[in-house]
């Protein structure tokens, strides 16, 4: 505090105080003329950086976007070969298993697990939950959906006996991460875009009660009353997930027999 | 008179001519200008009560530009180049405008 007194009592330089008054010399008026002449130089020349570097910084922050777009777009193509590739591994596993007992056994039990841990696309009924941001997020961060509410909302689902879910198309395996980066929440690392569809496939009777039942219901409910937070749930006849590009294969082995 | 047509030839020289700061120098030009500001207020308070000396007030401004990107440059150094140049941007803003009240008590009276 003492320091901040000082500086409000003596804001001039001490000097002005004991130099002897008045003794101006025409010399020193044209120093004065010249120092104030390099104050404006400063000011105009900082004024003009400022105003240069802007469209500058602006357009080196499309560039950016342009760039995280081109690989996102990279991204969404080796997805699709990974689909490709994943549909050849099926095909030549069935190729390599042949055709007796034990094959059939092991291909019934690769088309039990398939679904169940999101290697193929599956069709069926359940439910769809929308949830998006209160609309006073922009003024209070604590309004905005978090990445651990949509982890309570997927594991709420599964543990209502959801078979397969998708946030907003990505699908969910048992290794997908929800994660924020940024301003965003990912899923799989893909960045999300709000409103936060959540499909969810199971049996309908039961999953939507189950759910909100559970703790997680109860976690949503009071984001929903509370945060004000948008938050739909209705029954979908038929709901097409698509499978997760994520699972791959990482090893295989000839089945001893 | 002399300083006022030197302040507006500088605006006008800057702006004309737009020379361009190394950009070793640039992130110390907004702190010299802070600090520039400070000494001219500083400098007009002292001219309104009589006490203003042209020496000394080439002397502060010159040495109050240089130190204040000096303390920059040395916290750029350790790591402390933000929080110092807020350190400076804080005093300085103070200084500032407690010589501004009291410019305006001596030409307002009020």
């Amino acid at each position: 505090m003492d320091l901040l007194n000082q500086i409000i009592r003596q804001p001039m330089d001490p000097d002005y105080a004991f130099a002897a008054v008045g003794n101006e010399s025409p010399q020193g008026r044209w120093k004065l003329g010249v120092l104030a002449m390099i104050i404006g130089a400063l000011f105009a020349v900082a004024a003009l950086q400022t105003t240069r570097a802007a469209p500058a910084l602006q357009s080196e922050r499309s560039e950016l976007i342009s760039r995280v777009q081109t690989a996102e777009r990279e991204q969404d193509e080796l997805r699709g070969r990974v689909t490709s590739l994943t549909e050849d591994i099926a095909t030549l596993r069935t190729a390599a298993l042949g055709d007796d007992d034990a094959a059939r056994l092991v291909e019934a039990q690769i088309s039990t697990l398939d679904p169940v841990v999101g290697n193929t696309a599956v069709t069926g009924p359940g439910v769809l939950i929308v949830v998006d941001d209160s609309p006073s997020a922009a003024a209070d961060a604590r309004d905005r959906v978090l990445d651990i509410d949509l982890q309570v909302l997927a594991n709420g689902l599964w543990e209502g006996g959801a078979e397969a879910i998708s946030i907003n198309g990505h699908r969910l395996s048992n290794l997908t991460a929800i994660r924020s980066a940024g301003d965003a929440i990912t899923v799989d690392y893909r960045s999300l875009t709000r409103p936060y569809r959540v499909e969810a496939i199971g049996d309908v009777r039961t999953l939507q009660a189950r759910f909100v039942e559970s703790s997680a219901g109860a976690w949503w409910n009071d984001l929903a009353q509370n945060r004000r937070m948008r938050y739909e749930i209705s029954d979908v006849k038929q709901l097409d997930l698509a499978a997760d590009p994520g699972i791959v294969l990482r090893h295989a082995g000839r089945a001893a027999s | 008179m002399i300083p006022l047509v030197g302040l507006l030839a500088g605006i006008v020289i800057g702006i004309v001519l737009e020379p361009s700061i190394p950009q070793v120098l640039q992130p110390y030009l907004p702190i010299a200008i802070v600090a520039a500001m400070d000494a001219l207020f500083g400098a007009f308070r002292a001219y309104l009560e009589g006490t203003f000396t042209d020496r000394i007030f080439v002397v502060s401004f010159i040495s109050n530009v240089l130190i204040a990107a000096a303390i920059v440059y040395v916290g750029d150094q350790i790591g402390v180049g933000s929080q110092l140049a807020t350190g400076v941007v804080v005093v300085l803003g103070i200084r500032i405008f407690t010589n501004a009240a009291a410019i305006r008590r001596a030409l307002f009276h009020a």
